[in-house]
């Protein structure tokens, strides 16, 4: 079947939106690919169907078979994504991956809320270390009636706000960051590879 | 977990082995692969999820994709399997039988058991 001008419009106007969907996660290289080889089965799919002459239908029906451009971009995010944070462990893949789940699935939800949780709380202990040379008076202790209460940081400092502790404050506060970071990390990749094994299972 | 549920795992569950099993026969491209597995099964309920399966098994080494152009009036994708493809398939091919004929048997007992009772 030959597309009319304005089939083709409504081929590149599915190709375009799934380029879009695509560009937010995937390499521009791996983008081209995945277009191009989408837009050949669609050409094939089209020169193949018998000449019919509602055009319309027999379009949507093709592209109905192949799935919204969205889900097909899903589709991709859910390989590539997972895949790349399970072998590489890298941070970025890793985030991008819970991301997507979270955007995707109740329990991709919840767990990531856990996982923000621990990375915020990781950032927080480090950015106290960080701080501590900077301003020695406003990181520290902080105590309430005598007794202590946790790490923490006021700016500014307000009267009767009791912030105890010298420099042996950093390496405590670097010492549960990068600790609640690498056990926050390693649940997330657990995580993420479990979902893996659950998908490919 | 609902009877919808189940199936959807189960055909995921078998449809890289049916992807491999597809392109062992000879190289093919993306809708012939589709086509085939449209002719001996239903795995295929989106057309378009499958090709991100593909670059994933191509990820892993287990296919090989190769652009082929002038064959038709528009570029093919063809993929192929390797020898790592090969390797795990039939491995694949091993596991699945063996897990068939289990549940198989499981199912006999349970039948047997049935008509006992009855």
């Amino acid at each position: 079947m030959q597309l009319s001008d304005t089939g083709v419009s409504r081929v590149n106007g599915y190709l375009f939106v799934l380029e879009r969907s695509l560009k937010t996660f995937l390499p521009s290289d791996l983008v081209r690919d995945a277009v191009r080889e989408i837009e050949s089965h669609l050409r094939e799919r089209v020169a193949s169907a018998v000449a019919d002459p509602n055009e319309r239908d027999v379009l949507e029906r093709i592209l109905a078979e192949l799935g919204p451009p969205l889900r097909v971009a899903q589709a991709y995010s859910a390989e590539r994504t997972i895949d790349e944070a399970v072998t590489t462990g890298r941070f970025v893949p890793i985030v991008r991956a819970v991301g997507h789940l979270a955007a995707t699935t109740v329990t991709g939800f919840f767990t990531a809320l856990g996982l923000l949780i621990g990375y915020l709380t990781s950032f927080g202990f480090i950015a106290l270390a960080v701080l501590k040379p900077i301003f020695p008076d406003n990181v520290g202790v902080q105590y309430v009636r005598g007794f202590p209460i946790g790490l923490g940081a006021h700016f500014p400092l307000r009267p009767g706000i009791d912030l105890r502790g010298g420099y042996w404050v950093i390496p405590v506060a670097l010492f549960c960051g990068l600790g609640i970071f690498v056990g926050t990390h390693r649940g997330a990749r657990r995580f993420l590879s479990w979902w893996r094994e659950r998908r490919l299972s | 977990m609902s009877h919808e549920t189940w199936q959807e795992q189960l055909r995921r569950g078998g449809l890289d082995l049916a992807i491999l099993l597809t392109v062992s026969a000879g190289p093919r491209y993306g809708l012939a692969i589709i086509q085939h597995l449209e002719a001996f099964t239903d795995l295929v309920v989106t057309e378009g999820t499958i090709y991100p399966i593909l670059g994933r098994l191509t990820r892993e080494g287990l296919l090989e994709a190769e652009w082929v152009e002038g064959e038709a009036p528009h570029a093919r994708k063809y993929y192929k399997l390797t020898r790592t493809g090969a390797t795990r398939l039939s491995n694949m091919k091993a596991e699945w039988r063996a897990f068939a004929e289990k549940i198989g048997r499981l199912m006999d007992a349970a039948e047997r058991t049935d008509h006992a009772a009855l």
